[in-house]
């Protein structure tokens, strides 16, 4: 097994103070490196985490996911990661998928592994109108990209560092999960996905992207395709 | 001369002053805006001009035209002003990017 201190784990956040130190301490346990990207939090996400050994980046000012994604990115190879994970703040994701996905890593070869709760042995309690979305987003992103997943907006990803080296994310906002599918097309990364569990409680739920948005991200991701 | 032509008249007079007084960098800048107010004034004397060149290309009426090309030139400058965003904001996320992982701290107290 991988030793877990060559494992970054970025976790981006945006007002997740009430939760973020329990996500938080649950990869400590496990003996992974942790990188919280705190995107301009107007709550107190940081005295939330003082005394944890994690590393703790500040945007000045609000970015978007995928800007704090790519800050993590940015800083986990700087610190000479071998594998880097991205994470939800807000406790929706198994730390027991992250080995699993490290096993699907090796058996295909893969520079990316997805986490998927549509595919066997994946789970999730999701409503059915999210359902109905989350089905259409796999194909808009499909087309946006060249790529299909069946859970193309699951925030649960591992790297390789090589990969990483080659991604750069540029799409601040949510349509970043659409741009990691175009960057692995592009530079011809293998990639393979992995069954993973969602546990949605009441609190993330209302802190997650409201369905409505999703017009708003379609939006984005068709100017994304004509300005890349 | 009717009212509107005097509105008219006067909005891009105006217009061009302002321009001029802000950005007399050169002097084909200058040639170039004092060419256009020219044009505009002279199709806004003489509108009937631009039903002449409406009807070599095919348009009933001039101020048809005048609108046609008008949607042409605002699709276009918004196409400009969007990507000149992209690029500003793509600057911007990486200034805040290299500020913040330069300013990266350890909370574990040694």
């Amino acid at each position: 097994m991988t030793n877990p201190s060559a494992i970054f784990i970025i976790v981006p956040c945006f007002n997740e103070a009430r939760v973020i130190r329990d996500t938080i301490n649950v990869l400590l346990e496990r003996g992974y490196n942790v990188i919280v990207v705190d995107d301009s939090s107007a709550d107190n996400t940081r005295e939330k985490l003082k005394g944890l050994p994690v590393h703790y980046i500040r945007h000045e000012v609000n970015l978007g996911q995928g800007a704090a994604l790519q800050t993590g990115l940015a800083f986990a190879l700087e610190k000479g990661a071998g594998w880097i994970v991205t994470f939800d703040a807000d406790g929706q994701h198994d730390v027991n998928d992250i080995p699993r996905m490290m096993e699907v890593m090796e058996k295909n070869g893969a520079g990316i592994v997805f986490g998927s709760r549509f595919i066997e042995g994946g789970s999730a309690n999701l409503t059915s109108s999210r359902k109905i979305i989350l089905r259409t987003a796999r194909l808009i992103n499909y087309f946006a990209s060249g790529i299909l997943l069946t859970d193309a907006n699951n925030g649960l990803r591992l790297i390789t560092r090589e990969a990483a080296l080659k991604m750069q994310i540029t799409e601040n906002r949510s349509t970043h999960s659409a741009q990691i599918q175009d960057l692995i097309r592009r530079n011809q990364i293998v990639f393979a996905e992995c069954p993973v569990h969602i546990s949605y409680t009441d609190y993330s739920r209302s802190k997650g992207i409201r369905n409505i948005a999703s017009i708003r991200i379609l939006y984005e991701l068709i100017l994304f395709k004509i300005f890349r | 001369m009717s009212p509107i032509q005097i509105i008219l008249i006067s909005g891009v007079v105006f217009i061009t002053l302002y321009l001029y007084q802000r950005l007399r960098s050169n002097l084909i800048d200058a040639i170039l805006i004092f060419l256009f107010c020219g044009g505009a004034v002279f199709f806004i004397v003489f509108p009937d001009a631009t039903t002449a060149i409406a009807q070599r290309v095919g348009v009933k009426r001039g101020v048809n035209l005048v609108f046609y090309v008008t949607i042409l030139f605002l699709f276009f400058l918004i196409l400009k002003l969007y990507s000149r965003i992209r690029k500003l904001e793509k600057k911007f996320t990486e200034l805040v990017r290299d500020k913040s992982v330069e300013k990266a701290e350890f909370l574990e107290k040694k």
